[in-house]
């Protein structure tokens, strides 16, 4: 039925609104039309007979609503959210044309960019989390008639470098890493990623590798040596964390920056010299600084407690060069110079840029003299804005008709380097750079697959990727309730913390192993049976204990530690009736001096038989866990990027095996112990957390922010299971959105929430059915008994597939794809495919895409 | 159907009539120096005192004399606080706080002032309550100090760390350890000698970066030219507060300490710690900030007071039982001298119709709760003064250790007009951890 009166039709044709139903439709471009001409046409025809005054549903009347402004904008937002997601009109109403609804959203979006432009800004459909907001079907389906593609390029733009990024910047400078060992390809080598330490922090360690004696423990050590926190922030949230637009360099981040920079900058002229506190503490025989000038008293926590051998590691640099010899000259300070500026903005300064330090450098000596004056002077380099924001103008070149330039040069060449490195071009990129050779789309898939293909150059922002895409490095960051964790059956405390950062190693490595086969990528994450482990997980990877189970257990280990005590248990006993004896005796004895002696001595021999039996039925006990049936993780060995020394002998460990896990209970990377804890909370699963993980990063859909008139709390009820508690969620008024992310993540329960398999949940039988639905693939909805059951049908599904391309893309673009983004997409997805799964296609024709190659350039 | 429409319409313009023009608040930047121009009364300073090793409740619980009430009158307080003795009326000694969800053993650096749970090498997972409060004090040149004091070596090798104070996840704030830095920093425009030639020098050179920033800034997007003016701005900033503590030079001069030998040559590490208390008092006195956060010990299980006669230095000095222990009383003794110091040094600065000190909350506490290796079960706290009449003073409160030390410090953050009923605790821990809900009402008026 036409819903809009023939008079107001009339007007509106005059307006020439139905005239612009027939034009084509290019995404992207600004959507002309008002409050009067778009939105009450498409309100008035699709959403007012639910949401007026008469009926408003969800307490919402439209009709109240009126043209954007501050004041409506949280509920205009919630209307682009509902319609761009097609959540809105439901389905049993008549849906708007496709080009309409675009129209429609588009529209919502432009007016609140308008109206909060200078209130803070809405930035909303920018962010990652909505980058599902884009129709899947239109980027990889038929793109119906009337819509029209324009050639892609991502906006003319600069990135802040990521806190990992620049700390990796600032090790080349006082850290020699060691070379890619084939024979051990897990270990960390030069070009890794700094990974962060015992404690889950991103620091820079100065030293470490010369130190061959400290005193104290392993808190001792860390405070003794020297390290300097990452200095640039970022928000740890869930999911892509590097878009362009998000970060800035705020003052306190600067002025840390140049502090830190001096003492980076001295430890590169002086080594371990510029730490200690005596020159004596830098030897090879530890025992010439004993003799000398080592403090008396405890030295444990402090700088003077740290040996360092007399081994020059760190990379010797023109800086060196200039501070071993007293004065300066020119040459040596510009070399110092110049070398600084291509190490932190990884190309060569020009001319100028040259001179300005050179100058900064030369006036800060010329005031403070040499020493602190190189110091300060060179430090300003750190703080250039190509050290802190990689660039990407495309001032050279000419805009084609689209306003659109290639990348050319060093800003082309940084483009590739960043996509997979977080170290300088190595010499061959540089090359190509300086000799005009990286213009082309050709030159871009030469360097690219020449670099994906050798294992030697390390690539970790690949790594980086899955990282984003799995969540699976947030365990150990989610603070565990002492009690809730003690129950699930792992150590408690600092272990399970210190466990949960080896996870994310051991993950980490697990799948680089299945990106160097290279084959069916996304279908071997999902669903291997292999792991990579340390010897403690055989706890996580192991099975929690029935109830009936851990009453046999308890009582065969009471069994065994009675058998083990046996004996002395009878020695004890007697022993016990000897010392009574003679404390009476000696009670009516008490000046009986030999008597005392006597006693003394049972009693210390009694004393030490009762510690001996404690530690035999500890030893007897120890090989049975009452709470977890634990894993048999044996099989190769294998190794893990972990950080520099960072807490003495408590530091974390690469060595690790590659195993297989227990069958029947793991598939995949979403069943390990990493990634179930990443989405669990304090004392429990996070099953709705799980469930949107699913439903945005394999499903593809979107799910609108929460409501703020919702009060999102689970009812404290321990005696009932996580799945009895969310019946809050199936009310009507949340279940429209829960039952998009509720059912798929509730199959994860038959793990606890330390990541440990489990048959029962307080001691019932636990439920673990979930159900896809509404995934826009209709072979894939329906119910699933449990997690591995729902992961095997999802692993076979080509939207995931296509799902997880649109996540790279995101990735490796560093913006959300809009629709004219459909045919790179489909590349990708085709080179994928057709590379049998293969990763290194997938970013290859990534890489060499319009989409990385070009940028709009008329702003 | 047109109806509706009409309505609509009808609507459109009803608010545009009525919100038109903007509504967002005009929030002025009264960024003045001159004491007692900002606010309009109750708080308006803050100082976190925080004593590394934990805070035994028998070394501030008063031996006699607390009245039915919890009145200090006539209480006798323990030698190691007993120079509190002239204050006891601004006097606030709390007992039974916890802090068992912020892992304090071996120090919960972060969570200590944060609320949450913190560890030797654990990154702040939130912004902690001192830059919170910095915030929403009247604002100042600086709005937040933190200085930090350990073993001369530490200080030396290290001058500036980072373990207590954050201003949000994985954003620490530094805490200055060096008296020289931090002088040429807050006064180096007023000084002479060497401290002048590298502060000229420092201003040069930022004043240079600042133009060459200024300068890569001017062919960018629009979008990126704002996210870069962030980045120039922090120049503007650095190069402003510069500039601002060079424009009031003449009034910084009569609150700068004196550089003495304490800062050149100093013979133990308890020089430094008094010139850096000297520098902390003279930025508050002055109005440069308005937050100052000490840190004694720097939020670690080490540190030294080899001035106070205490030979042993380091973890040993955590290991050992504080009450009635020698080396523990000389340590609080001077923690609470200093208290004395800034108490008496603020009431010696008239603001409003009183003097600082009855504008300014001291928290003193420890960042490991109780003892060093503690489950937090017990978190003592001493509040000194009474900023506002917003707090109860001149009394002991025990209390049951079911509420956390998020409810202290929400109950502060209501004293400075924040309306929050919690502090860095979700509802989830929250029905864990704590007992109640809001501030601590036996210690607000």
């Amino acid at each position: 039925m036409n819903l809009i009166h023939p008079v107001l039709a009339t007007v509106l044709m005059a307006t020439g609104i139905s005239a612009r139903a027939v034009d084509a439709y290019i995404p992207g471009e600004p959507a002309d039309g008002t409050f009067d001409s778009i939105a009450i046409e498409f309100l008035d025809s699709h959403c007012l007979d639910c949401h007026d005054d008469i009926t408003a549903e969800a307490d919402l009347n439209l009709l109240e609503l009126g043209p954007v402004d501050e004041t409506n904008a949280a509920i205009w937002k919630s209307v682009w959210a509902q319609v761009a997601l097609r959540e809105m009109p439901p389905k049993k109403k008549q849906a708007p044309e496709t080009i309409e609804r675009l129209r429609f959203a588009d529209w919502v979006v432009g007016e609140l960019e308008r109206v909060m432009e200078d209130k803070g800004g809405f930035y909303a459909h920018l962010d990652p989390k909505k980058g599902n907001y884009v129709d899947h079907d239109l980027l990889f389906g038929e793109m119906p008639k009337g819509i029209k593609l324009k050639p892609t390029a991502s906006p003319a733009r600069i990135w802040r470098v990521t806190p990992q990024e620049h700390i990796t910047r600032l090790n080349e400078l006082i850290n020699t890493e060691p070379e890619f060992d084939p024979a051990k390809p897990g270990l960390r080598s030069r070009g890794d990623f700094i990974p962060t330490n015992h404690g889950g922090e991103l620091k820079l360690y100065f030293g470490t590798d010369r130190i061959i004696r400290w005193e104290g423990g392993t808190v001792a050590y860390a405070t003794a040596v020297k390290s300097v926190p990452v200095v640039l922030s970022s928000d740890r949230k869930h999911g892509l964390e590097n878009y362009p637009d998000f970060y800035s360099v705020n003052s306190a981040e600067a002025r840390q920056i140049m502090s830190k920079a001096e003492d980076i900058l001295k430890y590169m002229a002086y080594g371990p010299m510029s730490l200690v506190g005596f020159p004596e503490q830098i030897t090879d025989d530890p025992k010439t600084y004993d003799q000398s000038t080592k403090p008396e008293g405890d030295l444990r926590g402090l700088p003077t407690a740290i040996v360092y051998n007399t081994n020059v590691v760190r990379p010797l640099t023109p800086v060196y060069d200039l501070m071993k010899e007293s004065g300066y000259s020119d040459e040596r300070l510009r070399a110092a110079v110049d070398y600084l500026f291509e190490a932190l903005t990884f190309r060569p300064p020009n001319r100028e840029e040259s001179d300005d330090y050179l100058e900064i450098t030369k006036a800060s000596i010329e005031k403070v003299g040499k020493e602190d004056g190189v110091f300060m002077g060179l430090s300003s380099i750190f703080l250039d804005r190509d050290a802190l924001f990689r660039p990407e103008l495309a001032t050279k070149g000419k805009p084609d008709l689209h306003g659109r330039v290639m990348l050319q040069d060093w800003e082309l060449g940084l483009a590739v380097n960043h996509a997979l490195r977080y170290i300088k071009p190595d010499d061959q990129l540089r090359e190509a750079i300086v000799e005009g050779r990286m213009r082309t789309r050709e030159d871009v898939e030469r360097e690219v697959t020449r670099m994906l293909e050798d294992d030697s150059v390390r690539k970790p922002r690949v790594l980086r990727f899955f990282r984003d895409y799995f969540d699976h490095d947030l365990a150990g960051y989610i603070c565990k309730d002492t009690a809730a964790l003690g129950k699930t059956g792992v150590q408690q405390g600092g272990a399970h913390y210190r466990a949960m950062f080896d996870a994310a190693a051991s993950t980490d490595r697990l799948i680089e192993l299945i990106l160097e086969e290279d084959e069916d990528v996304l279908r071997e994450l999902l669903t291997t049976q292999l792991v990579v482990a340390t010897v403690k997980d055989d706890s996580y990877f192991g099975r929690e204990r029935t109830k009936e189970e851990r009453a046999a257990t308890t009582k065969e280990k009471q069994k065994a530690e009675a058998l083990a005590t046996a004996e002395i248990a009878e020695e004890r006993k007697i022993l016990t009736k000897e010392v009574n004896a003679l404390e009476a005796e000696a009670k009516a004895n008490k000046d009986d001096k030999q008597l005392q002696k006597t006693l003394d001595k049972k009693q210390k021999e009694l004393k030490a038989l009762v510690q001996e039996m404690a530690d035999m039925k500890r030893k007897a006990g120890a090989n049975f866990d009452t709470r977890v049936d634990r894993a048999t993780l044996s099989g190769t060995p294998e190794y893990v990027r972990v950080s520099r020394r960072s807490f003495g002998a408590g530091s974390m460990k690469a060595d690790r095996t590659l195993a297989v896990a227990p069958a029947g209970q793991r598939l995949g990377i979403l069943t390990h112990p990493s990634w179930l804890v990443s989405h669990s909370d304090a004392m429990d699963n996070h099953a709705i957390h799980r469930g949107i993980w699913i439903r945005e990063n394999l499903l593809g859909g979107g799910i609108p922010d929460v409501p703020i008139t919702v009060d999102a709390q689970l009812p404290d009820e321990p005696q009932n299971s996580l799945r009895e508690r969310m019946r809050v969620t199936r009310e009507a008024y949340c279940w429209s959105c829960h039952e998009k992310m509720d059912p798929l993540g509730l199959p994860f329960e038959m793990y606890n929430h330390a990541g440990l398999y489990r048959t029962e949940e307080l001691d019932k039988p636990v439920d673990t059915s979930g159900e896809i639905i509404d995934s826009g693939d209709s072979d894939l909805d329906g119910p699933v008994s449990n997690a591995i059951d729902m992961i095997q049908k999802l692993a076979e599904s080509e939207r995931v597939e296509q799902v997880f391309v649109r996540h790279a893309f995101r990735f490796w673009m560093g913006r959300n794809e809009t629709l004219n983004d459909a045919p790179v997409l489909r590349e990708a997805h085709r080179a994928y495919a057709d590379g049998g799964g293969s990763m290194n296609s997938l970013i290859i024709s990534l890489l060499t895409s319009d989409a990385f190659l070009y940028r709009s350039v008329d702003h | 159907m047109i109806d509706r429409r009409n309505l609509l319409k009808g609507v459109t313009a009803g608010l545009g009539a009525t919100f038109g023009s903007s509504i967002v608040p005009d929030i002025a930047h009264a960024a003045s120096v001159t004491p007692g121009l900002t606010g309009t009364g109750g708080l308006k300073r803050v100082i976190f005192f925080m004593q590394n090793q934990g805070f035994d409740p028998k070394t501030c619980l008063p031996t006699a004399g607390v009245g039915n009430d919890g009145s200090l009158a006539n209480a006798t307080l323990p030698e190691p606080i007993e120079a509190l003795d002239p204050f006891k009326d601004r006097l606030h000694i709390i007992n039974g706080l916890h802090g068992r969800h912020t892992s304090p053993s071996h120090s919960a650096f972060f969570g200590a002032l944060g609320g949450y749970r913190g560890s030797d090498g654990v990154p702040p997972s939130a912004s902690t309550i001192d830059y919170e409060l910095s915030k929403v004090l009247p604002e100042t040149l600086l709005p937040h100090l933190c200085i930090g004091m350990d073993s001369m070596e530490n200080m030396k090798a290290k001058p500036t760390v980072a373990n207590l104070s954050a201003s949000g996840a994985g954003q620490p704030i530094f805490m200055h350890s060096n008296p020289n830095h931090l002088y040429q920093m807050l006064y180096g425009g007023i000084s002479t000698g060497d401290i002048r030639k590298q502060h000229e020098a420092r201003s040069g050179m930022f004043n240079r970066i600042e133009e060459l920033a200024a300068a890569k800034g001017g062919s960018l997007p629009a979008v990126d030219a704002q996210r870069y003016s962030q980045y120039v701005d922090g120049f503007g900033d650095i190069n402003g507060l510069r500039e601002r503590l060079g424009s009031v030079s003449d009034h910084l001069r009569d609150f700068a300490p004196e550089v003495d030998s304490r800062y050149t040559t100093p013979v133990f590490e308890t020089d430094w710690h008094d010139s850096l208390l000297d520098l902390g008092i003279s930025a508050l006195k002055s109005g440069i900030t308005n937050t100052l956060t000490i840190g004694s010990g720097r939020g670690e299980i080490f540190g030294a007071w080899k001035g106070l006669g205490v030979e042993q230095q380091g973890h040993n000095l955590g290991h050992m039982k504080q009450p009635d222990n020698p080396i523990w009383v000389k340590i609080r003794q001077y923690n609470s001298r200093m208290l004395v110091k800034l108490m008496e040094e603020l009431e010696s600065v008239p603001e409003g119709s009183g003097t600082m000190m009855d504008n300014t909350l001291i928290v003193y506490t420890s960042n490991n709760a109780d003892s060093q290796h503690t489950s937090g079960s017990n978190w003592p706290v001493m509040l000194l003064g009474n900023p506002g009449g917003a707090f109860t003073t001149g009394k002991l409160t025990q209390l049951d250790g079911k509420r956390p030390i998020n409810a202290l410090y929400t109950s502060i953050l209501r004293a400075s007009g924040v309306k929050v009923d919690r502090f860095n605790m979700s509802d989830q821990m929250a029905a864990k951890f704590d007992s109640g809900t809001g501030p601590l009402k036996e210690i607000l008026a």
